[in-house]
């Protein structure tokens, strides 16, 4: 079995986990898993599933970081209730990540699937224990929704990176959004124009619209970069009447 | 899309700009400047030809009984099954195939049309034919030796037969081949020059613009911006050769032995459809690899050896020195003593170094640790060092003064009056080319003919002996001993 990323043969030893993990199932090796930044759940921004070691402790109050205590602030949230992201970005993934998305080696998810898994995993037993203890009204499980991309989008890139990352989840995916445009590209707007929720480039497509009512729905990205994509997108579903909208992104920016 | 999105049926120039742009080329429908209608409608009259990126390979009656299917990638000609995996393919809604082999140069999927010209061939170069002065303005003059050999080279060539140029490292292999170039030219053919690296093109590049001023010359490598598709000359890495086919007329393959793994099939296979059938191929190389050496011992292919530089003085041999666990010492932040020495030594004499190490974590330490004993002027470069041709070039220009690389810096590069030192000679990673290469780095140049190759070492490998024994040897062939 050969690294998915490097190629480098995985001389692994043969231990109880490796043989019951499926013997085709591809991965990354160990020196490249060991240069993935996993963030780790304990340390992460509540609400934007950032690693927080990495932020000044002055930046950061009881768990938020500056940036996210900005978006409550702003009452452009919604019904949008917080990120989680598996990796933190680093030089690495950024090689791994131009590969898979500008590239088009989209098998390289399969690398990603276990963690990807494990953090939804971690998102559903959560949701189930704040069900137990009464904060929520609903353990319904979550209708797994990708951010789409434009038509023309998906024509040039061929394949949607995050409707590959969502398929790593192993569960029914709703394709519920259609992306009515590419908006500018990011870097060029500033933060204020992003933060304009009501322009949103995404619309719920209406036969979906049953599906999300009353439930609750997890976004999937490639990235989290600012918030505003997952903000947008959640807008567009609120149309839908779900009871909240959350993220799960590989990465966060 | 581009120029050509008319309604009505299509003039005849612009079947010309539809072959100017695919003959002799194969691309992806997608990343052609042509509009799907110009494409049929140049399939209808049989003039482009358009193939599946991907096709099923079904090599034996077994895997049809079995039913395993099998891909080709037709663009790269990769039939490792391990390399091709499946995707959600946004374009035709279906499961595609896609090759991962050749995925820089742009993904293949099973619904990538790959596209070529099949039309009437466009007129020959004529331009270099009727020139009666010479194309070549090299003022340089070749050795006996050097001559007989690219006469022997450009004999061959012109019967159309296969040529291998075994010749020593810095034996002035680039103008034995100018006389066969220019020959090639002046017939009308279209001729590339491959060669493994990107390092090489770049360093092989000037020196053909300036050898053949009045011969357009493209140079292709990755990251290189395509000037001239249809340029007569083509120095160019093996891979971008992936989007030619059915092109030249005549190969040069420089250092063919220093292809990954020996001549990577994707690389043969690019070169073989890239040249027209029945295209000579010139072979140069040091240390040329086991079956092309035994098809020239055995007659079957044409050649020649040179045992000798073109400046007419015998290769430094290398000498071992033991300096212990290497490795442990470096990792504790310690300087062998005696590479130490070596260094002020040649410091003192005012001389250029590389230093060759085995893997990128030991080229950043080594530098680190020179640059805090004070010796000033030393820098790291490795493949993906993204200052590495800036590196390169200042130590060109006397800049730097120690330059520590990783074995990417082991051919093509030619700095005059330099002097080589390989740390830990003995890792598997020096194989006996690879140290060939590397001794080949000293004196070269007729000022400097001389110069110290230093295997530094903690227990002589079989690679450093037989290093040592083939630069013994051509040596003695050169008439040395
Ligand atoms: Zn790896
Ligand atoms: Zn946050
Ligand atoms: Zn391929
Ligand atoms: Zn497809």
């Amino acid at each position: 079995m050969h690294c998915l990323f490097c190629g480098a043969d995985q001389p692994e030893m043969l231990t109880f986990r490796s043989l019951l993990r499926a013997a085709d199932s591809p991965g990354f090796c160990r020196s490249c898993r060991d240069r993935l930044a996993l963030i780790g759940s304990q340390n992460s921004c509540q609400l934007c599933g950032r690693d927080l070691l990495l932020l000044d402790s002055g930046t950061v109050h009881g768990h938020i970081c500056n940036d996210c205590m900005q978006w409550k602030k702003s009452g452009r949230n919604g019904l949008y209730e917080r990120n989680h992201a598996v990796y933190q970005y680093n030089a690495f993934i950024k090689d791994v990540l131009n590969q898979f998305k500008f590239r088009g080696d989209s098998v390289l998810a399969c690398g990603f699937a276990n963690e990807m898994k494990r953090s939804f995993r971690r998102i559903r037993k959560e949701q189930r224990l704040k069900w137990q203890s009464g904060f929520i009204r609903s353990s319904g499980d979550y209708i797994v929704v990708p951010i789409p991309l434009s038509m023309k989008r998906l024509a040039e890139r061929g394949f949607n990176q995050a409707e590959v990352l969502a398929e790593t989840l192993g569960m029914p995916i709703i394709n519920a959004l259609i992306r009515v445009r590419h908006e500018p590209k990011q870097s060029k707007k500033n933060r204020r124009e992003r933060l304009i929720v009501r322009d949103t480039p995404f619309r719920l497509e209406n036969e979906y619209a049953s599906l999300i009512l009353g439930k609750n729905v997890l976004l999937i990205d490639d990235i989290y970069t600012t918030g505003a994509t997952m903000r947008l997108a959640a807008y567009a579903l609120s149309k839908g009447n779900p009871l909240k909208v959350d993220s799960l992104t590989l990465i966060h920016a | 899309m581009l120029l050509l999105s008319r309604s009505k049926g299509l003039p005849p120039n612009d079947y010309a700009n539809v072959q100017h742009i695919l003959h002799g080329r194969e691309f992806r429908a997608e990343e052609l400047p042509l509009s799907e209608k110009v494409i049929k409608d140049c399939v209808k009259k049989g003039y482009v030809a358009v193939r599946s990126g991907i096709v099923p390979l079904n090599e034996s009656v077994l895997d049809l009984l079995t039913d395993r299917k099998k891909w080709l990638c037709a663009r790269c000609g990769n039939r490792d099954q391990e390399t091709f995996a499946t995707c959600t393919c946004g374009r035709c809604r279906k499961n595609c195939i896609y090759c991962r082999h050749c995925l820089t140069m742009g993904i293949v999927r099973s619904c990538t049309k790959l596209v070529t010209w099949c039309g009437p061939e466009p007129a020959l170069h004529h331009r270099f034919i009727h020139q009666n002065g010479p194309l070549c303005v090299w003022d340089g003059t070749l050795s006996d030796e050097q001559s007989a050999a690219a006469k022997a080279l450009n004999q061959a060539l012109e019967c159309g037969k296969s040529f291998l140029v075994w010749a020593v490292t810095g034996s002035g292999k680039t103008e034995m081949i100018y006389p066969a170039i220019e020959r090639q030219l002046k017939n009308g053919r279209r001729v590339v020059l491959a060669t493994p690296r990107t390092d090489v093109v770049r360093e092989l590049l000037p020196r053909m613009r300036a050898a053949f001023p009045d011969v357009p010359i493209s140079g292709l490598y990755a990251g290189s911006e395509e000037s001239n598709a249809d340029a007569p000359l083509v120095v160019s890495t093996a891979h971008q050769l992936i989007r030619y086919s059915n092109c030249f007329d005549c190969i040069f393959i420089d250092e063919v032995d220093a292809f990954p793994y020996h001549f990577d099939r994707m690389l043969e296979f690019a070169i073989r459809k890239a040249a027209r059938p029945g295209a000579p191929i010139a072979y140069l190389s040091a240390t040329p690899p086991a079956d092309l050496k035994n098809d020239y011992l055995s007659g079957k292919l044409c050649g020649v050896m040179l045992a000798r530089r073109y400046h007419g003085h015998p290769l430094p041999e290398p000498q071992f020195r033991w300096i212990g666990n290497w490795l442990k010492l470096i990792r504790k932040g310690q300087l062998p003593s005696l590479l130490c020495e070596w260094l002020r030594a040649k410091m003192g004499q005012k001389r250029q170094m590389f230093v060759f190490v085995s893997s990128v974590t030991l080229s950043r330490d080594l530098t680190e640790l020179l640059q805090r004993a004070g010796f000033s002027g030393t820098a790291g470069v490795h493949a993906e060092d993204p200052h590495r041709h800036a590196k390169v070039s200042d130590f060109r220009k006397g800049k730097i003064n120690i330059l520590v690389t990783t074995t990417i810096l082991e051919r093509g590069v030619t700095v005059p009056g330099v002097e080589v030192c390989v740390v830990g000679a003995d890792d598997p990673v020096f194989d006996d080319r690879a140290l060939v290469q590397i001794s080949g780095r000293v004196g070269r140049s007729a000022e400097f003919p001389s110069g110290d190759i230093i295997f530094f070492h903690n227990g002589k490998t079989m690679a450093m002996v037989r290093a040592r024994k083939q630069i013994e040897q051509m040596n003695q062939n050169g008439g040395f001993r």
